[in-house]
């Protein structure tokens, strides 16, 4: 009889003990996916405010005084991007890295346009103005945003310096946050 | 009767086992809670602060001057901002603090950025907070300052003078009274309770900001902070002294490479065109006037030969900016 209460306490014991475990690992999972959502969450809102700062760079960037015409070309203009100083921004864009917060900058020539089967034409010092792609900031990313702007450089015609204003797109990418 | 008695006082192995464990399940649990309401109340904190600066974005496009902008916190917020100028372009720390249930939680981490220059009282604490901007400019644009102000902080600007009223009248423009927090008085006794008085006319007793405008000056703090033109002015009266001469220290490094850009481009233009603006020497002097800036007692000296700068480049065949 001894024995055989013995067993049975022993079982109860193993039972709860069992309980006990599942108990605690059913709590630990619903924490787990708690968790799992929340830092999902928070990697969407995170992506998403991303967005919402190159959408709102694009905006602003064609007029921070790394990019804009100034008065150079006539009176001060909004969305208007001085080409020959982005050409000297690209060459010491090492310099810029984290400035903005996002992971590339390009600058699209798009009128004139091109003939649409050629390749677009990486801007060099050697090749300007006969190119239509302004790389100023290289980087991989996984959307981007953009805006018209107005693209002015200095031209000599004729033996006159002349002011050429194209149209252009410039586009910002953003990484997604991992 | 007796054996009744010590049944009862009996608690076996299974129920001790129990009662332990569920504890220790109960500890965890509410030890995970109070984890996670943490972990949630720093992600908060740290989405508000690169919120704020996401959203100060706008006010950097120029189109927004003399106009300001509310920005609204779901809870009373405190916006702690700091700078770091140890970089080449330094940075502009925020973060924020949150009243959960009348306690303030812990300050969220901190989130930078290098290409904005705010100016406020640290913390600023509110619910509602007004923001805007001015050019900062060495002649030409260097950025655009931001500044920030709780509608609770009341600001009584005594006998300012005409530009600086003008200024701020456009900034109130035609507002709810109700969250004004700037105000144009000529006597002290005028000003809102609890105010902060900005005194633009010596003699005022105890007034916490003095602006002397004829050796372009603040006294704050009892510590004075020099400047140049409105922008900075309302960046030393809403700032305090080390943050100033610190986003002060950035700006001049933002300049100095705005400098050897165009610098470069003068150059780049002369080779294309032939058009040579002459200013390529006085440019780089100028860069290296900007990289050696020890504090805001010398803007005076920079500013007037930024101006002989701009002169040049006004004659200039081609210019620069």
């Amino acid at each position: 009889m001894v024995i055989i209460n013995k067993k049975s306490g022993q079982m109860k014991i193993q039972q709860m003990s069992f309980m006990i475990i599942a108990v605690f690992l059913f709590l630990a999972m619903v924490g787990m996916m708690v968790v799992t959502i929340k830092m999902s969450d928070l990697k969407n809102s995170a992506t998403a405010l991303e967005e919402q700062n190159a959408m709102l760079l694009v905006t602003k960037l064609a007029n921070s005084p790394e990019f804009s015409c100034g008065d150079v070309y006539g009176t001060a203009k909004t969305d208007c991007i001085d080409e020959d100083k982005v050409m000297t921004l690209k060459a010491n864009i090492d310099r810029y890295s984290n400035f903005w917060g996002v992971s590339s900058i390009e600058i699209l020539r798009i009128y004139p346009p091109k003939n649409p089967l050629a390749k677009d034409i990486e801007c060099t010092s050697t090749n300007y103005p006969k190119c239509n792609l302004i790389t100023v900031m290289s980087g991989s990313s996984d959307f981007d945003k953009s805006n018209y702007v107005a693209l002015c450089r200095k031209e000599r015609y004729n033996d006159e310096f002349v002011n050429t204003c194209e149209i252009a797109r410039l586009i910002v990418g953003y990484k997604k946050v991992q | 009767m007796i054996k009744n008695k010590k049944g009862a006082l009996e608690f076996s192995f299974a129920w001790i086992f129990a009662i332990i464990a569920g504890l220790f399940i109960i500890f965890l649990a509410i030890y995970g809670v109070i984890k996670f309401i943490n972990l949630e109340n720093a992600s908060n904190n740290a989405q508000t602060a690169k919120d704020i600066g996401v959203l100060t974005n706008p006010l950097e496009s120029s189109f927004e001057a003399l106009k300001r902008t509310m920005m609204t916190t779901p809870v009373e917020t405190r916006i702690y901002t700091t700078c770091s100028n140890s970089t080449l372009f330094g940075e502009q720390e925020i973060r924020t603090s949150q009243k959960v249930y009348n306690k303030w939680s812990e300050e969220g981490v901190d989130v930078s950025f290098q290409n904005k220059y705010l100016f406020s009282k640290d913390p600023v604490e509110g619910k509602n907070f007004y923001l805007f901007s001015e050019q900062f400019e060495v002649p030409f644009k260097v950025a655009d300052l931001i500044y920030l102000t709780s509608t609770d902080d009341k600001y009584c600007f005594l006998n300012s003078p005409s530009d600086v009223e003008d200024e701020i009248k456009a900034l109130k423009g035609t507002e709810d009274s109700t969250n004004e927090n700037f105000f144009l008085e000529t006597n002290s006794v005028d000003c809102p309770d609890g105010s902060i008085d900005v005194c633009f006319k010596r003699g005022v007793r105890n007034c916490p900001i003095e602006v002397y405008t004829t050796s372009n000056y603040v006294v704050k703090d009892g510590k004075r902070m020099y400047y140049e033109g409105n922008a900075l002015m309302y960046a030393a009266i809403f700032s305090n002294k080390e943050d100033y001469e610190c986003q002060l220290d950035r700006l001049m490094g933002r300049a100095e490479q705005l400098y050897k850009i165009y610098a470069e481009k003068s150059r780049f233009v002369f080779q294309k065109t032939g058009c040579d603006s002459e200013m390529e020497a006085d440019l780089i002097v100028m860069g290296n006037m900007m990289k050696n800036f020890q504090g805001s007692d010398s803007l005076s000296q920079i500013y007037s030969l930024a101006d002989d700068v701009n002169k040049e480049n006004e004659n200039a065949e081609c210019r620069l900016w």
